[in-house]
C-alpha cells in the first residue's frame, strides 16, 4: 500500500493543460472564445510571405516541434504585429517552456493588439509572477478582475490561486482567503494550496519561495486547519485538529491565537473565539484585528462599555483602520451620542468606501438626526454594494455601479 | 547533500556529446561564433569565469540557440550561485534539447535552490524518467531532492520509496536520516525547515526507520521504543510505530494505532492500517467500520474503498465489496491489490470476462514495474 490514493495536480499542471488544450492540434475547435473574439487586422498590405509563414508556424505547433513553432511565431508577429493569434501561441508555448519573462513580452503585444483583453490579463499576470515581477503581475490580476475573470475554469483556477498568493504578499490577508476558499472546497487537500492558505491564515505578507524556512511547520499546520474549513461542508473536526496542534507548537508566537479565535469565530463558538483574542493580546497587545473583533464580539452582546474601550484603543494604534472607527461609531450610535457616532462612520466611510454595513450604519445615524436626504442616500448606496459583495471588485467598479444608479 | 552539487562536479561537466548532436553548423557569421564559444570554453576550463560568463554572453547575442552556450553558461552561473540566471539559461536549452536528463536535473536542483519547490520536484522526476547517464553524484543529488520534496508535498508513502531505493544502492547515507523521520512522521518539511527543537524527534524517528529498512532489527526496535516513550503525544509517531510492529508482531500494533487515533483524530491511515490487521483476523465488521471513517474523512483514498470492498466480500456482501473494489480501481488504478480482488471476486460472481480484463491489468503492471525507469 505504498501508493497514495490520490495525487491533486498542481495550479500549475492545469495550466499545462489548459494551454495545451489551447494549441493542441487534435483539437483545433477549442480555441477559446476569446480568440475567435479577436479582431484580426485586416488583410490588406500584408506582404506575401506572412501567409506562408503563419501556416509553417500553425503546422510546426501541432506537430509539437516547438522551437520552430516559437522561431515562425516570432517571424510572423514580426512582420505582422497585430497578428493577435500569433501573439498568443507564442506566448503560450513560452510560457510552457518557463521562459516567462519571453512569455509576458509576447503577451504584452497580444494586449496592444486586442481590444479583448481579459484573459491576456491573466496570462500575462502569471508570467510577471513567474518573472518575480510582482507589483506588475498584482495589477494585471486586478485588470482581469475587473474585465469579469474571463477564463477557462483551468486558467481561472491557476490564476486566481496566484492572485491570492499577490494579495497575501501584499498583506490583503482576508480578500487572499476569500479567493482560496472556492479553490479549496473544489480541489480538496492539495499541498500548495495548503501552504498558501497558511501564509494568509498567520497574515504573513510573504509568498511561498521566500518566507523563513523556520516558519514551515506552523504554516503547514495553519494552512491545513484553513483548508478544512473551507471544505463544503466545512470539515471543522479536523480543521480543528490541526489548530489545535498549531497551537499546542506554538503558544507564544503572535497570529496562532488570532487564527484559532477566527476559526473558532467561523465554527459559532463565541465564547472560545473570544478567549483566543485575549490570549492573542497577551502576547500583542496592540493587535488591531484582535480589538476589533472582541469590540465587535462585546458589542453583540451589549457591552457596549468594553467594546468601547477596544474600538478607542484599536483606532488608537491603527488610525486608519475603517473597521475600528466603524464599531466606536456603532458604540456610540448605542450610547446615543449621535454626532460623534456620525463622525466615526464618516470617517469609517471615507477609509472604507466599499463597506456596505458602514453604510447602512450611517443611514441609521442620518435618519435620528433627521438628515433624511443623506440616509437615503446611503441606504440606497448600501443596497447597491449589497447587492454587489463581490469581495474583490475594485471600489472603483462598486461606486461606478452606485453613480450609475445615482443618475 | 544539503550543498546542492559539488561545484567540483560542475566544473567538470563537460557538455554532453549525446546532447550537442547536429548544432552550430549553419550560424550566418559561423567562424567567429565558433572561436567566441571556443574561447568561451577556454576560459572556462581555465577558471577565469568572469570573462567566460562574458563570451558565452556574446555567443548567445549572435547565436541565441547555441546549445553550447546555453549549457555552458547555466552551468557557469550555476557555480556562481546564481540560480535565476543559470535557471534562465537552461530552461532555453531543455527547450532546444527536451530529451537532456542532466540539463533537467540541473534545472530542478536550480529551482529548488530558489526555493519553487513544486517546480523543482516535476524537472527532477522528469530528469529521473529520462536517465541521467553515469553521472553517479548527480542521480544520487536528484534522488534525495526528489525524496526530500515528496515529502515536503506530502506524498510521503513516495518518499519513502525513494529513500528505500537510495538505501538499497549502497551504505547507509547518514544524510538520509532526517528525510527517513520526516517521511516517516509525515510531517511536510524539508530538512532545512526543521526547527532546532524538533531535530531530536525527527532524527530518532529517521534512525528508526532506517535500522529498520537495513534490516537491523535490535536496532529498529530500541529506536522505536525509545521514541514512543520520549514523544508519547506527538503526532505521528504511533502510527509509525504501529507500522513497525505490524511487520514483526501485528497484535501488538493494534494499540499503537488507536493511540495515534487518540491523538490525531482523523487519521486516515492508522484507521486503513487497523482495517487492514482486522481484515487478516476475518474481523470484517470492525474492518468495516474503520474503512467507512476512513472513506468520510478521504472520499477519494483508494485503500480505504478496496479495504471497504474487502471486509463486505469477506462478509458475504459480495455486491457492495464489487462497487467499493470498483471505485478503489477508479482512484488509483495501479494498485496490484485491488485488481487481485476484483479479479477473484468476479472469479467467485461467475464474470469471467471481468476477471480476464483483471488478470491483464494485473501482468501489465508487473511488466511495468519491472521495467520502471529511476532505479539507482
Amino acid at each position: 500500500m505504498t501508493r497514495p490514493g490520490r495525487r491533486l495536480p498542481s495550479p500549475r499542471a492545469f495550466l499545462f493543460r489548459a494551454i495545451f488544450l489551447l494549441y493542441s492540434s487534435s483539437v483545433p475547435s477549442l480555441l477559446p472564445v476569446l480568440l475567435i473574439s479577436f479582431s484580426v487586422a485586416p488583410a490588406a498590405s500584408v506582404p506575401a510571405s506572412f501567409e506562408a509563414i503563419a501556416r509553417q508556424a500553425d503546422a510546426a505547433r501541432s506537430q509539437d516541434r516547438v522551437q520552430d513553432a516559437i522561431r515562425l511565431y516570432r517571424k510572423g508577429t514580426h512582420l505582422r504585429p497585430s497578428w493577435t493569434e500569433g501573439w498568443w501561441y507564442l506566448g503560450s508555448l513560452l510560457y510552457d517552456q518557463d521562459r516567462f519573462p519571453e512569455a509576458a513580452n509576447a503577451f504584452q503585444r497580444l494586449l496592444a493588439t486586442t481590444s479583448h483583453r481579459g484573459p491576456a490579463h491573466a496570462f500575462l499576470g502569471l508570467c510577471e509572477y513567474e518573472a518575480g515581477k510582482y507589483d506588475d503581475a498584482l495589477e494585471q490580476f486586478r485588470a482581469w478582475a475587473e474585465t469579469g475573470w474571463p477564463a477557462t475554469p483551468q486558467l481561472r483556477d491557476v490564476a486566481v490561486f496566484h492572485f491570492a498568493l499577490l494579495l497575501t504578499r501584499d498583506g490583503k490577508f482576508v480578500e487572499s482567503l476569500y479567493l482560496m476558499a472556492p479553490l479549496a472546497s473544489r480541489l480538496g487537500d492539495n499541498a500548495e494550496l495548503s501552504e498558501a492558505m497558511g501564509l494568509a491564515s498567520l497574515r504573513m505578507p510573504n509568498l511561498p519561495e521566500n518566507y523563513p524556512p523556520d516558519r514551515r511547520e506552523r504554516i503547514w499546520l495553519a494552512g491545513k486547519a484553513a483548508l478544512y474549513a473551507a471544505q463544503s461542508p466545512a470539515a471543522f473536526d479536523q480543521a480543528d485538529e490541526f489548530a489545535a496542534r498549531l497551537e499546542e507548537r506554538y503558544p507564544a508566537q503572535p497570529e496562532v491565537h488570532f487564527f484559532r479565535a477566527t476559526l473558532y469565530g467561523f465554527e459559532g463558538k463565541k465564547l472560545e473565539a473570544e478567549r483566543e483574542y485575549r490570549q492573542e493580546l497577551r502576547i500583542a497587545p496592540n493587535d488591531v484585528p484582535s480589538l476589533v473583533a472582541l469590540a465587535a464580539l462585546d458589542l453583540e452582546k451589549a457591552e457596549v462599555a468594553e467594546a468601547g474601550n477596544l474600538a478607542r484603543q484599536a483606532a488608537g494604534a491603527d488610525p486608519k483602520n475603517a473597521e475600528a472607527h466603524h464599531l466606536l461609531g456603532r458604540v456610540l450610535f448605542a450610547n446615543g451620542d449621535l454626532r460623534a457616532s456620525a463622525s466615526e462612520l464618516e470617517m469609517a466611510k471615507r477609509l472604507a468606501p466599499d463597506s456596505p454595513l458602514i453604510r447602512s450604519h450611517l443611514a441609521m445615524v442620518y435618519t435620528k438626526l433627521g438628515r433624511t436626504q443623506e440616509a437615503k442616500a446611503e441606504s440606497a448606496t448600501f443596497l447597491t454594494l449589497k447587492r454587489k459583495e463581490e469581495i474583490m471588485a475594485s471600489p472603483k467598479d462598486r461606486l461606478g455601479e452606485v453613480r450609475e444608479k445615482a443618475r | 547533500m544539503r550543498q546542492v552539487l559539488p561545484i567540483a562536479f560542475l566544473a567538470a561537466c563537460a557538455v554532453p556529446a549525446s546532447m550537442l548532436a547536429g548544432q552550430e553548423s549553419s550560424a550566418p557569421s559561423g567562424r567567429s561564433v565558433d572561436q567566441l564559444l571556443q574561447a568561451a570554453v577556454k576560459a572556462r576550463d581555465e577558471n577565469r569565469q568572469e570573462e567566460a560568463i562574458g563570451l558565452f554572453q556574446r555567443v548567445l547575442s549572435e547565436q541565441p540557440e547555441s546549445e553550447q552556450a546555453l549549457w555552458y553558461l547555466g552551468t557557469v552561473f550555476y557555480e556562481k550561485e546564481r540560480y535565476a540566471e543559470a535557471c534562465g539559461l537552461l530552461r532555453q536549452f531543455v527547450t532546444i534539447r527536451p530529451d537532456a536528463g542532466p540539463a533537467w536535473a540541473l534545472l530542478g536542483l536550480g529551482e529548488f535552490r530558489l526555493r519553487q519547490y513544486p517546480r523543482a520536484l516535476g524537472h527532477l522526476q522528469r530528469a529521473m524518467a529520462l536517465g541521467m547517464g553515469d553521472r553517479k553524484e548527480l542521480v544520487q543529488a536528484v534522488f534525495y531532492h526528489v525524496a526530500v520534496l515528496l515529502s515536503r508535498a506530502e506524498r510521503f508513502d513516495d518518499s519513502m520509496d525513494m529513500l528505500l531505493k537510495m538505501l538499497a544502492s549502497g551504505p547507509t547515507n547518514p544524510a538520509l536520516v532526517e528525510p527517513a523521520g520526516l517521511a516517516g512522521l509525515r510531517l511536510p518539511l524539508l530538512p532545512a525547515e526543521v526547527t532546532p527543537d524538533r531535530r531530536e524527534l525527527v532524527n530518532l524517528a529517521g534512525q528508526a526507520v532506517l535500522a529498520l529498512q537495513t534490516q537491523h532489527y535490535e536496532e529498529a526496535e530500541s529506536a522505536f521504543r525509545r521514541l514512543a516513550s520520549v514523544y508519547p503525544n506527538e503526532p505521528g509517531v504511533h502510527f509509525l510505530y504501529g507500522a513497525y510492529l505490524m511487520e514483526l508482531h501485528p497484535d501488538d500494533s493494534v494499540q499503537e494505532f488507536e493511540r495515534e487515533l487518540e491523538i490525531s483524530p482523523s487519521h486516515v491511515l492508522a484507521r486503513i492500517r487497523l482495517a487492514e490487521h482486522l481484515i487478516t483476523q476475518r474481523d470484517f465488521d470492525r474492518a468495516l467500520a474503520l474503512a467507512r471513517q476512513s472513506i468520510k474523512l478521504d472520499p477519494k483514498r483508494a485503500s480505504a474503498h478496496m479495504l471497504a470492498g474487502e471486509a463486505l466480500l469477506g462478509a458475504g456482501n459480495a455486491g457492495d465489496g464489487l462497487k467499493e473494489l470498483e471505485t478503489a480501481r477508479e482512484y488509483d488504478p495501479g494498485v496490484s491489490r485491488i485488481h487481485w480482488d476484483l479479479l477473484r471476486a468476479y472469479a467467485a460472481a461467475g464474470r469471467k470476462e471481468d476477471a480476464e480484463r483483471e488478470k491483464r491489468e494485473i501482468e501489465k503492471l508487473h511488466r511495468a514495474e519491472s521495467t520502471r525507469p529511476g532505479n539507482l
